[in-house]
């Protein structure tokens, strides 16, 4: 058990190591998130947002900068020829869970990029006025997300087309987790008490724990050849 | 497959004959005439062939889901021929849920289409469709594409029971029996309205319907059989 | 017969839908035949 534990996180280090070195995905992910709010805001100009809008479009922009760097965890060892020598050294319980949080880790910092943006260029609209539902919700629902966009990441790396197979087939999976988080994050922004929001913070927590477990009982069969 | 083959094609012939041709009046008098409900007439004859649409599309995606557990658990291809070919059934009832749906909405709420929770479900159903078979026509190998449509058509499958929660919460419902429908129940459920004559057809064309996908089945699983038997005659 | 289908139009509809899942079964039927009689074919060879 401790073995797989230290396996598990010596994996994420080496991704880690291997992303920091390079700095591919995260600036990738942050050309991505800076062009598309920009996009955003050429669109509004002057317009007022209101916070189901901002909250929605928080989201939009949270799934597409996901959906082009998620899938790097498992495409990058194909490319690199590498995926042999994982399924030799490690078990695809700890292969699955070194890259579900490296994913998770991704997703987060991606949040907190969108975020910051956020409050800088929509400072007059973009207000969390209840931050323990918004804290809440942008953790949980980086979880699922990540959950959700590994194990469709595994699949995908296995295919032709990966690029734009990657959000056909991620987005109806997601689809239930984003309805949840926009809502949530709506309520974050509205200032909604606590106690409102904790219906979709049980929504969230099943669906992670769900996609978790679903995808540890199936991933042997996506990662084995 | 014989009872299933001629079940089908009388049930079928059956419920299109009465669904149609029974007349309908206000005060309905025995079996043979309808309740005419103002505001949806003639409309209502579409729940024989409306609904039956969806639900065999609910049917094919479960049936494929099994299949390809059952393939992940075995690796016979067999168990993959009837996955796919049940999914492919599924696509194909679940556009004509779609498009039956739509006609149905423009005439009775106004509009082709309204983002109700049924109508989010069916086009939910319809892109992990979409998705499956993009995903199957991506992977060249045979054994390769199996598991992995599966274990996506697992996945997809998992999401299912989040949306009975989630969907009622996000919008509001207007077909029969949805949770915020003014009338409670919907006038279509309730007792009084669909019991006796039309629930007894609805329920055949349920059966009709089901039949009828299970005959189907049987033909597209065959059909890749011998097509399968045929390539590897010619290796 | 003409003016009893002109007052009641719904029966010219079932009789085209009638028409129509007609010729569906009379195709499904021979695709089934024609399925068999392959499998005897392949069977054989």
């Amino acid at each position: 058990m401790r073995s797989a534990l230290s396996s598990t996180f010596a994996l994420f280090q080496k991704d880690l190591q291997s992303e920091l070195r390079t700095r591919y995905a995260l600036n990738a992910l942050l050309m991505f998130v800076v062009t598309s709010v920009a996009t955003i805001l050429f669109a509004l100009r002057s317009d007022q947002p209101s916070p189901s809008t901002l909250s929605g479009m928080y989201w939009v922009v949270v799934f597409f900068t996901a959906m082009s760097s998620l899938s790097r965890i498992f495409v990058s060892e194909e490319e690199r020829g590498t995926t042999m020598t994982l399924q030799l050294v490690a078990s695809p319980s700890v292969v699955y869970f070194g890259k579900l949080i490296f994913n998770a880790v991704l997703t987060i910092s991606l949040t907190v990029a969108v975020t910051l943006l956020y409050t800088i260029v929509f400072s007059e609209y973009f207000i969390i006025k209840s931050s323990s539902i918004f804290f809440a919700t942008v953790l949980l629902g980086s979880l699922g997300f990540a959950a959700a966009a590994t194990i469709i990441a595994a699949i995908v790396a296995k295919a032709n087309t990966r690029g734009t197979l990657y959000p056909v087939l991620s987005f109806p999976i997601l689809i239930v987790l984003l309805m949840t988080v926009m809502n949530a994050t709506t309520k974050a922004l509205e200032g909604a008490p606590f106690s409102d929001a904790l219906e979709d913070f049980q929504i969230l927590a099943g669906y992670i724990l769900v996609m978790t477990g679903g995808s540890f009982l199936l991933f042997d069969f996506v990662w084995k050849d | 497959m014989t009872y299933v083959k001629y079940g089908s094609i009388i049930l079928i012939t059956l419920v299109i004959v009465a669904g149609i041709g029974i007349p309908m009046s206000l005060e309905p008098a025995g079996f043979f005439e309808f309740p005419l409900i103002p505001g949806l007439e003639d409309k209502a004859r579409n729940i024989f062939f409306h609904v039956p649409t969806a639900w065999t599309s609910v049917l094919a995606f479960l049936v494929g889901t099994f299949f390809g557990i059952r393939y992940l658990r075995t690796k016979n291809i067999e168990d993959d021929y009837k996955s796919v070919s049940a999914a492919g059934l599924g696509l194909l009832f679940c556009i004509l849920a779609t498009v039956t749906g739509a006609l149905w909405a423009r005439f009775n709420w106004g509009t082709f289409w309204n983002w109700d929770p049924r109508q989010t479900s069916i086009f939910i159903l319809l892109l992990i469709y979409g998705a499956y078979f993009a995903l199957r026509s991506a992977i060249e190998s045979d054994e390769k594409r199996a598991s992995l449509s599966a274990v996506y058509s697992i996945i997809a499958g998992l999401t299912v029971p989040f949306f009975v929660f989630v969907m009622p919460r996000m919008m509001a419902g207007l077909h029969p029996g949805a949770r915020d429908d003014p009338s409670g129940k919907g006038p279509l459920m309730q007792s009084g309205m669909i019991a006796g004559n039309m629930r007894v057809f609805f329920y055949l064309s349920l059966l009709g319907f089901t039949l009828l996908f299970i005959w189907l089945l049987n033909l597209r699983i065959r059909a890749a059989r011998l097509e399968h038997e045929h390539s590897r005659q010619q290796h | 017969m003409e003016e009893f289908l002109a007052e009641h139009q719904l029966y010219i509809v079932l009789g085209i839908v009638l028409l129509i899942w007609g010729g569906i079964v009379l195709y499904l039927l021979r695709l089934d035949k024609k399925l068999a009689e392959l499998e005897k074919l392949i069977k054989k060879g």
